[in-house]
């Protein structure tokens, strides 16, 4: 314990006898242990999004869809398009033999549209959603100011639109948009309603940046060829894995799939778009882990670099440390403190760029990045770990030095 | 003194031998030397460069072992040990007086004294302390904070000395204490020595000075590896000058 402390005062006094150059030996760590902090900020961050974002889902509510949840790697679009479309038939057989099955909500919807009114109009970008009149009931969805369709609108095809705030923000800036009129695709629209502000999903695309219209109407616009994503709600927690099996089944008999063929359809649950999330997760932390060892190697490089240059200035120093009694170890605890000091300040000040960063992400791009506290330790611990691996060559260097030969040195 | 008291001299070299190896070629600087020193002794080793003397003293310090031979060092035969053993002997046996001073140019006079007891494991406070009471004994206590750049050559001398006796080794060894110091400034520095002798140390003085052997009670003269003359100081130093005058005139 004592050699421990003359160790880490001889060690405080190299680094700071030599500020500029430590500080320079260490950017290799301080430049990964800085990536570590912020990719994991930014996993974490993403993840309590995520759970955040799904709680918005509707509860015990799944969707039947022909596309993937857009899982992450290759996915053969090609094979997925060939896939029969899901038509008004589907969702209705679902409402009418699935005993399990609450509510059924049928929806379309249409990205990179353009709404206008006589004076302004938006970017082409906004996502336009064909909904059933019951449709808050099983989404995030909720509305402000006015009101949302009813079964009669929603029957009849009357041209109403509920907007988001994006819209509003564009089309009304500081306005209440209910009652005014837009235009979409030249055909005019009633505003009747203003939905919640619901946020950004994963912090990248905005929510609000969308409109709800009857699905009669959406598919006068835009054509009824196309494949409904259906929601569906247990009419209980308890009978949601029920309703799931009952639909599945009855869908396979619909499409004709043969027993011992997989689904030609998708399930989406809150799970399995957690589990997409966490592959792709699992992605940026390997691409993180790998930025970061590599860093830490040229850490570790320059770890060695330098204690092989201080060890080779201090040549006389050890020398007459020998010759007046120290032992091997104590050379050799001497200099492996030191690397492992170094890294460690290394690694202190890659925490402070790290948390940094994950700051200015917070507070200038709106990331919801978050550093979850074993992350701060792994750091650490890894700096440490390079310190030891690099410094400990060096330092047996100056170990094994004789000391008649170290102290002639100049 | 805390000599431990054990029979017989505190130093009992027997038919030592050194042999180096440099490109193949045997290089002997030590051909079978023989001699003992008792306690509170002070000897002066001298010879010309290339006599074996930095080899003895390499030798007598620990530093290096014999190729052969034997060396006992206060009663512990010393010829066979591993390096980490042969570090606690030093430490413990041995106080250093080099030629260059070897202080550590970082660290403050007394933290340079304190140096051999750090490696003796000896706390902070009484380290402190008994670096103090050394440095009282070369009167330097009022220079104990300044770093050896800012003493002057004797002072630093000095300085050595007191790590030297800091740790109350069986013997001190210098290696050419006077070499880097003006005359003025050596005869301090000898007379530093005188007080040493009386007060009881065993003192080993390695030198290719006559003048400065001369001042031993005893001197052992190295030539060529092998001992060449063992007597009193003043004679074997002067019988040097007239051997080195004989050979000028021939």
């Amino acid at each position: 314990m004592r050699a421990f402390l003359d160790n880490l005062r001889l060690a405080l006094g190299t680094f700071l006898g030599n500020p500029l150059r430590s500080l320079l030996t260490l950017l290799g760590i301080v430049i990964g242990v800085a990536t570590v902090i912020t990719m994991m900020g930014l996993i974490e961050g993403l993840r309590v999004k995520v759970n955040n974002d799904l709680g918005r889902m509707g509860a015990h509510t799944f969707q039947v869809t022909k596309w993937p949840a857009g899982g992450f790697g290759r996915i053969n679009w090609a094979k997925f398009a060939k896939r029969k479309d899901f038509e008004m038939p589907d969702s209705r057989a679902i409402e009418e033999s699935c005993p399990s099955v609450g509510t059924v909500v049928p929806t379309d919807d249409e990205g990179g549209q353009k709404l206008a009114t006589a004076s302004s109009e938006t970017r082409p970008s906004v996502r336009v959603f064909g909904t059933p009149a019951n449709y808050p009931l099983v989404s995030g969805v909720s509305v402000q100011a006015g009101r949302y369709f009813n079964e009669v609108e929603a029957l009849d095809g009357r041209y109403v639109v509920l907007l988001g705030t994006d819209v509003s923000d564009a089309l009304f800036p500081g306005m209440n948009p209910v009652g005014h009129e837009v235009r979409i695709k030249g055909r005019p629209f009633r505003v009747i309603g203003l939905l919640q502000k619901r946020g950004s999903m994963l912090g990248m695309f905005s929510l609000d940046n969308q409109v709800m219209m009857p699905l009669s109407v959406f598919h006068q616009l835009y054509g009824k060829k196309r494949s409904l994503d259906i929601s569906v709600q247990a009419k209980s927690p308890e009978l949601f894995s029920k309703a799931q099996d009952e639909v599945a089944s009855l869908m396979r008999r619909r499409r004709d799939v043969p027993a011992n063929m997989p689904n030609d359809f998708e399930l989406h649950t809150n799970e399995s778009v957690t589990a997409s999330f966490n592959q792709l997760s699992q992605v940026i932390t390997i691409a993180g882990v790998g930025v970061c060892l590599l860093s830490l190697v040229v850490g570790g490089i320059g770890i060695l670099n330098i204690m092989l240059v201080s060890v080779m200035e201090r040549t006389r120093e050890i020398g007459v440390r020998k010759a007046l009694g120290a032992r091997k170890r104590r050379i050799l605890g001497q200099f492996a403190t030191e690397a492992v000091l170094l890294s460690l300040m290394g690694g202190a000040l890659g925490l402070g760029l790290g948390f940094g960063l994950v700051f200015l992400g917070n507070w200038m791009m709106g990331f919801p990045m978050q550093v979850p506290p074993w992350a701060v330790g792994l750091a650490l611990f890894m700096s440490c770990g390079v310190g030891l691996l690099f410094g400990i060559y060096p330092a047996a260097r100056a170990a094994k030095l004789d000391p008649v030969e170290a102290m002639r040195a100049d | 003194m805390s000599q431990a008291s054990g029979a017989g001299p505190l130093i009992q070299v027997e038919n030592i031998t050194r042999v180096f190896h440099v490109g193949g070629e045997e290089v002997r600087a030590l051909r079978g030397v023989s001699f003992g020193i008792n306690r509170g002794e002070w000897v002066a080793i001298i010879g010309q460069s290339g006599s074996g003397k930095s080899t003895m003293m390499n030798v007598l310090g620990c530093l290096d072992t014999p190729s052969s031979g034997r060396y006992m060092l206060n009663g512990k035969d010393v010829s066979r040990m591993s390096d980490d053993e042969l570090a606690v002997i030093r430490n413990v046996e041995i106080g250093f007086i080099f030629q260059t001073f070897q202080l550590l140019p970082k660290e403050t006079a007394l933290a340079n004294v304190e140096l051999p007891l750090v490696y003796r494991g000896i706390g902070a406070r009484e380290r402190r302390e008994r670096a103090k009471a050394a440095l009282d004994k070369v009167q330097l206590t009022h220079r104990m904070h300044h770093r050896p750049n800012e003493l002057s050559g004797g002072q630093r001398q000095r300085v050595a000395i007191a790590r030297a006796l800091v740790s109350e080794p069986s013997m001190l060894l210098a290696d050419e204490p006077t070499g880097n110091l003006d005359s003025a400034t050596g005869e301090e520095i000898v007379r530093l020595f005188e007080q040493l002798h009386k007060a009881g140390h065993t003192l080993v003085l390695v030198t290719h000075e006559p003048k400065l052997a001369a001042r031993c009670p005893r001197a052992i003269r190295l030539s060529d590896g092998e001992i060449v003359a063992d007597g009193d100081g003043r004679t074997v130093a002067m019988g040097t000058a007239t051997d080195v005058l004989n050979a000028g005139g021939a």
